[in-house]
């Protein structure tokens, strides 16, 4: 019965902000949807099929009420090579199969291994994100007359002065409006909707792409479905993580990403492209006032009903209104206080930050920039970690002697610090290797004690080792070769 | 020892609510948690903001800005919680209750209850929450929630509370009505206590098993119980009888069918609880 409570607040808590945002949001998906087809090569409908498509299906069965998902630029432009060499119909495969791979995903707890990304990988992937969306809008600016420039320039300016006037209308709404009645009555001779390719007339329906069902195929689809499941998890994850912190109430991160995945493979099959959340969406939302799953619903149906019914319409709108809305989710996606930290953080996050940022705006590969990053911060922990080690050294009074006293992390970045610790060259009867307050972690640091211990024997002195806590001493047992067994058992 | 979960809000009915607490709690010889739960109403929604411009820094501004509305809201929403948990708490002190716990949550009302009635042998409520106070003649909307979700025995305070001396109890076949009578026939609560019978129903009803059932278990106890039996809807029939009896208690099994059926043809229990100016319990 829990659940119908459960069900009420998740869907019908807040009908009127809900209903509100959604409608908003519907207007913010267009531009992303329409200008990302473009650039994957695509129809305009492939986006916008998808956009609703991802952002119904995510609302009835997404983790994170209240986050908006559909066709975005991180997907699209992974999968430009693809349409280019193998046809659109390819496209639609991949899709499914990306799905497929996410629901395993799901079912397999992948999404545990975000707990690795660390908040500078984060900071880079969401900055990395907005330069892409900025960047893919230069081909509208480049080789134009001036009047985008101008359009683009006052577009902007309605977008953010607006809102001093009045609240109760979006804004980009508004742009949109003003912009394409002066290009309509000023005869303006811009690029336009529809001079970018077909928008749909009709309501999307379910058929299987158009491709030889042959491994042959699976081997040119595969590596772009992985790409686009990791991309899509890893922006939707950081997403539901913001909308998490924004509305302070909790999200089921595994069923967000067997949400994602049943959303893009039925949306394959529905002739959409690939998605999944979307950071200025979601954050437009939020700041509408949406929260429920009914706003993500709405955005999507709503999505819908513009471009089937106002289909005509919206084929008039010119580019550069559109250029200047994904310029606003551009910034509203670029985290500016980063910029501010990059000289007050410790130099190693900013240089995780930036690292993910380059590679990603290098390789167009979001996936590539967020293993560059977190390669870059278990080297940087390791580095740190290798530096908790210190070794102090003390000879009897006897000088026959000589203990060894470590504390600190053994592992294999300190193994080398380890071994340099000890002289073999004095000579003693006996050497105490004190291991009271170090942690030995892995083979390789078993294997730095095994080589001194040997080395020690054979200058003709006796070694034992003392202190060992548990873990490290049943590595030692375990992996050592040197018979320590019983000594590290008696101290 | 026995635990009674008295849930309160700033509504009228904490008084009651109180009072009907002080009067179980005695009879069952049971401690008290009096429960106050934080809701705050959701701050994103509370934004009158439809410009959906996003601007430099709007994650971190918007952050910001959504704690600094839910901070002031909850911190007022704090300090009037304690302020009625505090009344409640000394309200039941005077009664000479002396095992009383104070439970102050955050979160959402139905969901709060439920969690806390699993340590509880009586959970106490009001008819109507703060939100739905005015509307006279209806029935809170968390109410029938809790009551639907909840395992335990829910007592509903009317708006005035007299200290009950006598219990009506709605019988019909049903097994949830069989257990409303198990339960006054064991629970400490109506010892001693007069005990009516209602049916609605034709007045064969007697001969039938369930009644003959319910009568015998009923029959051994003092003082025995009135039988009262008319034809017609079981919400007016019980409605009428109990009008006239003002330090009765109505117990009734609750909810019967499924939340659809409810849907369509609506809720014979929830009618019954609106109609009803005294105490209810409702046993699932």
């Amino acid at each position: 019965m829990l659940s119908t409570t459960a069900l009420r607040r998740e869907w019908l808590s807040n009908l009127r902000g809900d209903i509100l945002a959604g409608i908003v949001v519907a207007l913010a998906l267009i531009p992303e949807a329409i200008g990302f087809s473009i650039i994957a090569g695509v129809d305009p409908k492939v986006g916008l099929y998808a956009s609703f498509s991802i952002a119904v299906i995510t609302a009835l069965v997404g983790g994170r009420p209240g986050m908006i998902s559909a066709a975005t630029a991180a997907i699209a432009v992974l999968v430009v090579p693809l349409i280019r060499d193998h046809g659109v119909e390819y496209l639609f495969a991949a899709t499914i199969l990306m799905g497929i791979l996410q629901i395993a995903a799901g079912f397999l707890r992948l999404d545990l291994l975000m707990q690795y990304v660390s908040t500078s990988v984060v900071t880079g992937f969401v900055n990395a994100l907005a330069i892409l969306i900025f960047v893919a809008q230069l081909p509208q600016l480049i080789d134009v007359t001036w009047i985008t420039y101008a359009m683009v320039a006052g577009g902007l300016a309605i977008i953010y002065l607006f809102p001093r006037l009045t609240k109760a209308v979006p804004s980009p709404l508004v742009a949109i409006i003003v912009l394409t009645v002066i290009s309509i009555y000023g005869g303006l001779k811009v690029n336009t909707v529809g001079d970018m390719g077909h928008l749909p007339t009709a309501l999307p329906y379910f058929f299987i792409p158009d491709v030889p069902f042959t491994f042959e195929t699976l081997k040119i689809i595969f590596p772009f479905s992985l790409t686009m499941a990791i991309v899509g998890l890893l922006e939707s994850l950081m997403t539901a993580h913001i909308v998490d912190d924004l509305t302070d109430t909790p999200s089921n991160k595994r069923r967000e990403c067997k949400g994602q995945g049943i959303a893009n493979f039925i949306t394959g099959f529905f002739g959409g492209m690939g998605g999944c959340a979307m950071i200025g969406q979601s954050v437009i939302n939020v700041k509408s006032g949406g929260s429920t799953r009914l706003s993500t619903f709405v955005a999507g149906s709503f999505l819908l009903f513009l471009i089937v019914v106002l289909g005509p319409l919206v084929s008039q709108i010119p580019m550069p209104s559109l250029v200047a809305v994904m310029i606003m989710v551009s910034i509203g996606t670029f985290s500016w206080k980063s910029i501010a930290e990059i000289r007050t953080n410790p130099w190693q996050s900013s240089v995780v930050m930036i690292a993910t940022v380059v590679v990603v705006v290098w390789t167009h590969d979001l996936a590539q920039g967020v293993l560059a990053g977190v390669i870059l911060s278990g080297l940087f922990f390791a580095g740190k970690v290798r530096d908790m080690f210190t070794v102090t050294s003390r000879l009897s009074r006897d000088g026959a002697t000589r203990t060894y006293r470590f504390s600190g992390q053994v592992f294999f970045a300190s193994t080398e610090r380890f071994a340099e610790a000890f002289d073999f060259r004095e000579v003693v009867d006996h050497v105490i290797i004190d291991a009271s307050d170090a942690h030995f972690w892995d083979i390789s640091a078993i294997a730095s004690l095994d080589h001194a211990i040997h080395k020690f024997r054979r200058e003709g002195a006796s070694v034992e080792v003392v202190g060992l806590n548990k873990p490290s001493a049943t590595m030692v047992d375990r992996f050592a070769s040197h018979d320590k067994a019983e000594e590290g058992q008696n101290s | 020892m026995k635990r009674i979960l008295a849930c309160i809000d700033a509504s009228s009915y904490a008084h009651s609510v109180c009072d009907l607490t002080i009067w179980a709690a005695k009879r069952m010889k049971a401690e008290v948690e009096v429960l106050h739960v934080v809701k705050r109403t959701d701050a994103v929604a509370a934004r009158k903001d439809l410009s959906g411009a996003i601007g430099l820094g709007v994650k971190t501004e918007l952050l910001e800005e959504l704690t600094r509305i839910d901070e002031a809201e909850s911190k007022q929403a704090i300090e009037q919680g304690r302020v009625l948990l505090g009344d409640a708490q000394a309200r039941l002190a005077r009664a000479g209750i002396s095992k009383i716990n104070r439970l102050h949550r955050h979160g959402d009302i139905v969901e709060t209850i439920i969690e806390r009635e699993a340590d509880a042998d009586l959970v106490v409520v009001g008819k109507r929450g703060a939100t739905s106070e005015s509307a006279s003649d209806t029935i809170g909307t968390k109410i029938e929630q809790v009551v639907r979700s909840s395992i335990k025995p829910v007592l509903i305070a009317s708006r005035k509370i007299q200290k009950p001396e006598i219990a009506v109890i709605a019988l019909d076949g049903s097994s949830a009505a069989a257990k409303a009578v198990d339960f006054v026939a064991a629970s400490p609560l109506f010892v001693g206590i007069e005990v009516h019978l209602v049916v609605a129903g034709p007045k064969s009803s007697v001969e039938s098993s369930w009644f003959v059932k319910a009568y015998s278990k009923l029959a051994g106890r003092l003082p025995s119980c009135i039988i009262h039996i008319v034809d017609g809807s079981p919400e007016k029939v019980v409605g009428d009888y109990v009008r006239n009896l003002s330090n009765a208690v109505l117990v009734m099994g609750a909810y019967g069918h499924s939340p659809l059926r409810t849907l369509v043809f609506g809720s014979t229990t929830t009618a019954m609880i609106r109609e009803a100016r005294v105490p209810v319990l409702l046993l699932r």
